[in-house]
């Protein structure tokens, strides 16, 4: 055997050992997991790493140079407007919760949501998908499929097995993300999927009879299981009947997936609390 | 390049496409860890391009929310027929690792795209602009990155010369005579 064909047959095993582990993932979730999650737990730190020393450099510059006093008061107003947009948001759910099942079923509901804070440190190695790297990991409470928010809104899920340290996030505009939602307005439900680009989402399953206007605003429905009920999605901007049964709508994501420094992990999604007994 | 050259030229642009350009512009489609392989695999032949491919690839498989081996695959297909083509032709001048940086980042992102179409019918969607635009910008990226590596050496040396110059004073002269 010469050389050229031994070489021939070592790139033929490693395609074949590449479409083995493709093949692995198809059939079985959970493919190369020790491989992941060790190479992605050493290089998360490595990450980590470098995102405080690029903070840091950065840091000092804006914050001692330049605006130092500015800085630390708007710091100090920014971290005050965020606790109240999350508590709006937050009464703002439990009182559409609260109304609608009172008309309904005159159940109560209360949503209290234990976050933990994380810091992006590093995005996506490819440019096809739309992850963050978080520094937050398993030791922190972080598990795969928790919800992942803003002041603002929705900003994606935990996906694949996090580190002890750091975490990957699928964000909501991801082509693989989805997330069950309804109009605000109308109540009308149906799910919310990324598309190819950063500025707009789709929202699939919303019937062609259904009443939706642009600027119409899409909240989490809590139907899928990840993301609690009531959070800010996106905006509607534009509406077309579709050929089939459902609606082609265009949403405008309200969180800026491009300017996300720190975000909130949903420990304990919610904690719901039914008494049916009292009315 | 040297094997310990080649590790971290893909461990810098690895971090580089994560902590810098990712988070400073979401979904930049420069691919630096591509542009490592296809001139490791130009100046180092077929089989440099075969192991710096799949080795690049599954680190970043692992590192993107992607099927772990799908970009391990497209980058030693790529990295090896780069190596061949470099093993086969002369490729000195800028213009035609310009235009290789093109080719191979168009066979990287049909590799990359018809792997996922057979597994995952449908996804992802990635538009013919976006394959060109990141050839482009690939291509743009790593030939400047070259211009700087070939130049940088010989600017080091003439600004050291300058600053020896500078430091030789007529006292100096009247010192050593």
């Amino acid at each position: 055997m010469d050389r050229r064909q031994r070489f021939g047959y070592l790139v033929l095993a490693v395609v074949i050992g590449h479409v083995i582990v493709i093949s692995a993932q198809i059939n079985a979730q959970p493919g190369a997991t020790i491989l992941e999650s060790v190479a992605f737990g050493v290089f998360a730190e490595v990450q980590q790493l470098l995102a405080t020393t690029r903070d840091g450099v950065t840091g000092v510059w804006s914050g001692y140079i330049s605006l130092r006093g500015l800085r630390e008061q708007n710091e100090g107003l920014n971290s005050e407007i965020a606790g109240l947009r999350i508590e709006l948001q937050e009464q703002r759910a439990i009182a559409e919760q609260a109304r609608s099942l009172e008309r309904l079923l005159g159940l109560h509901e209360t949503l209290d949501l234990l976050t933990q804070g994380a810091r992006i440190i590093a995005s996506d190695a490819t440019p096809y998908f739309s992850t963050i790297t978080i520094d937050r990991g398993s030791l922190h409470g972080v598990q795969p499929d928790l919800a992942v928010i803003v002041p603002a809104g929705v900003v994606g899920r935990v996906v694949g097995v996090p580190g002890e340290r750091a975490a990957k996030v699928q964000l909501l505009v991801d082509r693989n993300a989805a997330a069950g939602a309804l109009i605000e307005r109308t109540r009308a439900s149906g799910v919310v999927i990324g598309t190819d680009d950063d500025r707009v989402m789709r929202m699939d399953y919303v019937s062609n009879l259904e009443d939706v206007r642009v600027g119409d605003r899409i909240v989490t429905s809590g139907t899928d299981g990840i993301y609690p009920k009531g959070f800010l999605v996106g905006d509607v901007t534009a509406v077309v009947e579709g050929v089939g049964l459902y609606r082609v709508i265009d949403v405008d994501p309200v969180v800026d997936f491009t300017k996300l420094e720190e975000v909130l992990v949903v420990i304990d999604p919610h904690a719901l609390i039914t008494d049916a007994g009292q009315r | 390049m040297k094997t310990s050259q080649i590790i971290l030229a893909l461990f810098i642009a690895l971090l580089t496409q994560t902590t810098f350009i990712g988070v400073v512009t979401q979904r930049m489609p420069v691919d630096l860890v591509l542009i490592v392989v296809v001139f490791a695999a130009l100046t180092n032949g077929p089989s440099v391009g075969l192991w710096t491919g799949t080795f690049s690839g599954m680190l970043q498989d692992i590192l993107s929310g992607g099927v772990i081996g799908v970009s391990g695959l497209a980058k030693t297909i790529t990295g090896v027929l780069v190596g061949f083509i470099g093993s086969q032709f002369i490729l000195g001048t800028i213009g035609l690792r310009l235009i290789i940086l093109v080719l191979a980042s168009i066979v990287h992102a049909l590799c990359y795209l018809g792997v996922y179409a057979l597994i995952e019918p449908g996804m992802p969607i990635v538009t013919a602009r976006m394959v060109g635009l990141q050839a482009i910008l690939n291509a743009v990226v790593g030939v400047a990155a070259l211009a700087a590596i070939r130049v940088g050496p010989g600017v080091r040396e003439r600004f050291r010369r300058k600053r020896r110059s500078l430091s030789v004073t007529p006292l100096d002269h009247e010192w050593v005579n």
